[in-house]
């Protein structure tokens, strides 16, 4: 069911592109090869993306509007995930509820999300029944009722969500936190996706309505169709159901292309719930579209080497040889059509404060800094990328996913295409500049989640 | 590396079909020369190879006073193998693209691996390594030891794993199943890596083993591969499964204290064997109450009209020696009452009711046509096809299996929701601060 989303957990687009090797390494090791995507634009603006598979019988169908919880204003925060709720309820020609009931008993399943910059619905169905979804899915975009009856219930739905997500969970309250400091209260990316609980509470059928005839139309959309069908057939379906939709003006999206202000800061929470603690720090860091955006593709190498496998640095120095965590990672993801963050982390082990974990992680970046990194640890962070981008080929709900992720984030299908090329590129020295320009003091926010002081 | 040249793979026939997919999906079975046994869908959509696998012997027949051992061995035997201790091991696996891994569940051993079908060689390789040169390094006993103790306590944080494993503790005390498959920390304190290796030997036996495999490998290649992999694995007995478990005969609710907001409840009632006459009626039952996605009644009563709760749901599971029908939600601790007993009228209407006409229509085309939903990637069918041996169900289940649940009348339906859906065999549990809920023990 609907989820508030995140971006990308993994750094990285996964996707395929005819590859010119960087290295002997890789030039043995993988090709990635072309994803057959296929491309048209109906004359409503309406862009279509089409990944055929002849695997198995099945379509994926998956619109993506290109509006999401950074789109929204303080005090009416959980819009769009709440618009998502709502747009399960009815039009004129599906009766409240039937749409995921339809799916159903037609063999299919559906489902929905929100992220930052996205709000996405898919469907995954017989691929005789791909005419079926498309007419709902079409009919939607435009003929929702969003009435006071429907808001009432789905707005307790939205807040038992809020509690199951974040409430209950330590380490989500913390991650709210964390994000405030680092992005600047009340803007965009610092504020939850779900929303705030006294904003949901708010939320009527005037805000939702608003949001919805501001944001829903075939020019601010993408629609996404892999599985067992051909483009022709998908351009005749969606020129049949999508294209009589008329189109609207979309207002442009703005991102802040500043943090907040008031950094480096330390977030601490201290709660009774807590068992393990976790050390955490966060740095802005650019993305594809905001900031520096040449490190981009860097930066992906540099969190998997430095803490995206279990023979990554971290891994290596702090977990196997000094004992200090029971684990740690790094991660980056730069799509996003504003800044995002590149973020470390470690649990400790038992009898490590969080104080000899921050001197371990310190210890191993100012080395990385002084020292550089290996053109041996960059190729195999390269090879790594570039294999999970040949398994991403292997699912039929990667392919959506990753096109849907760039496209609602400013990106294009060029680019999908070229990110094995630009991961190969990336040289030793691209790594180092690329960790000095986001690993700076005055750009992170470090998070301590501990157990509430005299419990347990 | 020692390597194993072999003729072609005898052929056990059958080659199956299913009826929605027919050519995507063709299942072969096949026996190498040296006797594994496995089924095979070729697969070129992608250049990859998956198997999945599996052993007998699971986390429910952990030696006494070794709890959580078998789940510990699972997992270390990816950490160093032969020459290669855990470091230059994982380096291997990297530099093949190769995804290796193991678990524990109550009844069995599992694996899969996954490789790109260019590196078959060295993904083969690095599993016969792990099958029969695992290590376990004292280091990284000690690590996985503490890092399962962290993963333990984790769980100890969240009211949804606190529910689960009081659920299970409360409904199958004195049973195997009881047992946490993390262990306990005593349990994983005392397994020392001579008695890692033990159970290692005891659990890693040709007896039993159950393989599939899906993608860009033809039949006599995969066959050469399997040999390579499992071929030199000794044969033996394992271990006896445990007693079969005597369903509950009276209530029971327990509650659990957190200082959460949200109430987390499980609640389950004996289920139905795999092999029952009537599992494809309980299996429509159990999709109309709350199975599926957005369509079940519990979602439209618990969700859809009072907002009571963004997750609710019912599932059946089985297990060797048991089976479970189970139900859960979460609601604010003032409305959890309320949410448990929407659940319970909807128990209770089903069980004097049945389903509509109209319901049982729906169920079966849902039914029907998901198995192929599930087809999404060379893992996910290596998954299916696993799963199907488990069940001892033949290959050519797939075709047959459409025509059993069209099979199924409304008054089966009625029959089985008679049979299951008892009031005085209801097992609750509640997590976080409930008003209106009481422990009944």
């Amino acid at each position: 069911m609907p989820l508030p989303g995140r971006r990308a957990l993994l750094g990285g687009l996964f996707a395929g592109a005819a590859l010119s090797p960087s290295g002997p390494a890789l030039a043995r090791l993988f090709a990635v090869e072309k994803r057959n995507a296929e491309t048209f634009t109906l004359a409503n603006g309406l862009e279509a993306i089409v990944l055929p598979s002849r695997r198995a019988p099945i379509v994926t169908q998956v619109v993506v509007y290109k509006v999401g919880s950074a789109d929204e204003t303080f005090g009416h925060t959980g819009a769009a995930h709440f618009l998502e709720h709502m747009m399960f309820k009815g039009t004129d020609k599906v009766p409240t509820g039937e749409f995921s009931r339809i799916v159903s008993r037609n063999g299919g399943r559906d489902n929905a999300y929100t992220t930052f910059d996205s709000t996405g619905y898919h469907q995954t169905i017989a691929a005789e029944q791909l005419e079926l979804v498309m007419r709902m899915e079409a009919d939607r975009m435009t003929n929702v009722r969003l009435t006071e009856r429907e808001i009432v219930p789905e707005r307790q739905v939205i807040l038992e969500e809020r509690r199951m997500r974040t409430d209950n969970v330590p380490s989500s309250l913390l991650d709210e936190a964390v994000r405030e400091q680092l992005y600047g209260r009340h803007k965009p990316y610092a504020m939850p996706v779900i929303g705030y609980p006294d904003d949901i509470r708010k939320l009527g059928v005037n805000d939702l309505a608003s949001f919805y005839r501001s944001h829903y139309a075939p020019n601010n959309a993408v629609l996404i169709v892999a599985g067992d069908v051909t483009t022709e057939q998908v351009r005749k379906l969606a020129e049949r159901y999508y294209g009589p939709i008329g189109n609207r003006r979309i207002e442009p999206r703005h991102r802040p292309s500043q943090g907040g202000t008031d950094l480096p800061q330390k977030v601490v929470r201290a709660d009774a719930r807590v068992v393990e603690p976790r050390w955490t720090r966060l740095w802005l860091a650019p993305s594809y579209r905001v900031g520096e955006t040449g490190y981009a593709y860097a930066l992906q190498v540099l969190a998997r080497l430095f803490g995206g496998t279990e023979t990554s640095r971290l891994s290596r120095v702090l977990v196997d040889e000094r004992k200090v965590g029971l684990s740690a990672w790094a991660s980056y993801s730069p799509s996003s059509l504003g800044l995002t963050s590149f973020d470390i982390g470690v649990h400790p082990a038992k009898s490590r404060s969080l104080g000899d974990v921050e001197e371990a992680v310190t210890a191993e970046m100012k080395k990385l800094l002084d020292d550089g990194v290996t053109a041996e640890e960059v190729e195999r962070a390269q090879n790594q990328l570039l294999a999970a981008a040949i398994y991403s080929q292997d699912s039929l709900a990667s392919g959506p996913r990753i096109y849907g992720s760039a496209l609602s984030t400013g990106g294009t299908v060029a680019d999908v295409d070229a990110w094995p090329q630009r991961i190969s590129a990336v040289t030793p020295a691209e790594v180092l500049a690329a960790a000095r320009h986001v690993w700076r003091d005055d750009g992170a926010v470090t998070a301590l989640l501990t157990p509430a002081e005299g419990s347990r | 590396m020692k390597r194993l040249r072999l003729l072609a793979a005898a052929l056990a026939g059958l080659v199956v079909l299913l009826p929605a997919v027919a050519g995507a999906i063709e299942i072969k079975e096949i026996t190498t020369p040296l006797g594994i046994k496995a089924w095979l869908v070729e697969d070129k959509s992608a250049p990859v190879v998956a198997i999945s696998f599996s052993f007998p012997g699971g986390t429910a027949t952990d030696p006494d006073g070794q709890a959580g051992i078998t789940d510990l061995m699972a997992g270390l035997l990816t950490d160093g193998a032969g020459s290669m201790e855990a470091q230059a091991f994982r380096r291997r696996q990297e530099d093949a693209a190769a995804s290796l891994g193991f678990s524990a569940s109550l009844d069995r051993l599992n694996g899969s691996l996954r490789v790109l079908s260019a590196n078959r060689d060295e993904g083969f390789e690095l599993l016969r390594l792990a099958l029969t040169q695992p290590r376990f390094d004292p280091d990284m006993v000690n690590q996985r030891r503490a890092q399962t103790i962290a993963s333990i306590n984790q769980a100890s944080q969240r009211p949804g794993s606190v529910a689960s494993r009081t659920l299970m503790e409360t409904l199958f005390a004195g049973h195997p199943y009881a047992a946490d498959p993390d262990g306990t920390p005593q349990g994983l304190a005392a397994a020392t890596p001579d008695l890692l290796k033990k159970r290692a030997a005891e659990l890693l036996l040709r007896n039993g083993l159950i393989v599939s495999a899906v993608g860009d490998i033809g039949e006599a290649e995969l066959a050469r591969q399997l040999d390579r992999s499992f071929g030199v694995l000794p044969t033996g007995t394992p271990p006896a499964l445990p007693p079969q478990w005597v369903p509950p005969t009276r209530p029971r609710t327990v509650v659990v204290e957190r200082p959460v907001p949200q109430s987390t409840a499980v609640m389950a009632l004996p289920g139905i064997a795999r092999d029952d006459p009537e599992w494809y009626a309980a299996l429509v039952m159990n999709h109309v109450l709350g199975g599926g996605g957005q369509q079940s009644r519990l979602f439209n009563e618990v969700r859809e009209k009072r907002g009571l709760a963004y997750s609710v749901s019912s599932g059946l599971r089985t297990y060797r020696r048991a089976s479970l029908l189970v139900m859960s939600t979460g609601s604010a601790n003032e409305r959890i009452a309320e949410a448990i007993k929407v659940i319970r009228d909807e128990m209770g209407r089903m069980r004097n009711e049945g389903v509509t006409e109209a319901e049982l229509n729906d169920a079966k085309t849902y039914l029907t046509g998901a198995l192929a939903l599930s087809l999404d990637s060379s893992g996910s069918i290596a998954g299916l096809l696993h799963s199907l041996q488990i069940d001892g169900l033949s290959p050519d289940h797939l075709t047959r299996r459409a025509a059993l649940i069209a099979a199924v009348r409304l008054e089966d339906v009625r029959t089985v929701a008679r049979r299951l859906l008892r009031d005085d065999t209801l097992t609750t549990v509640v997590v976080g601060k409930p008003v209106g809920v009481t422990s009944e023990p």
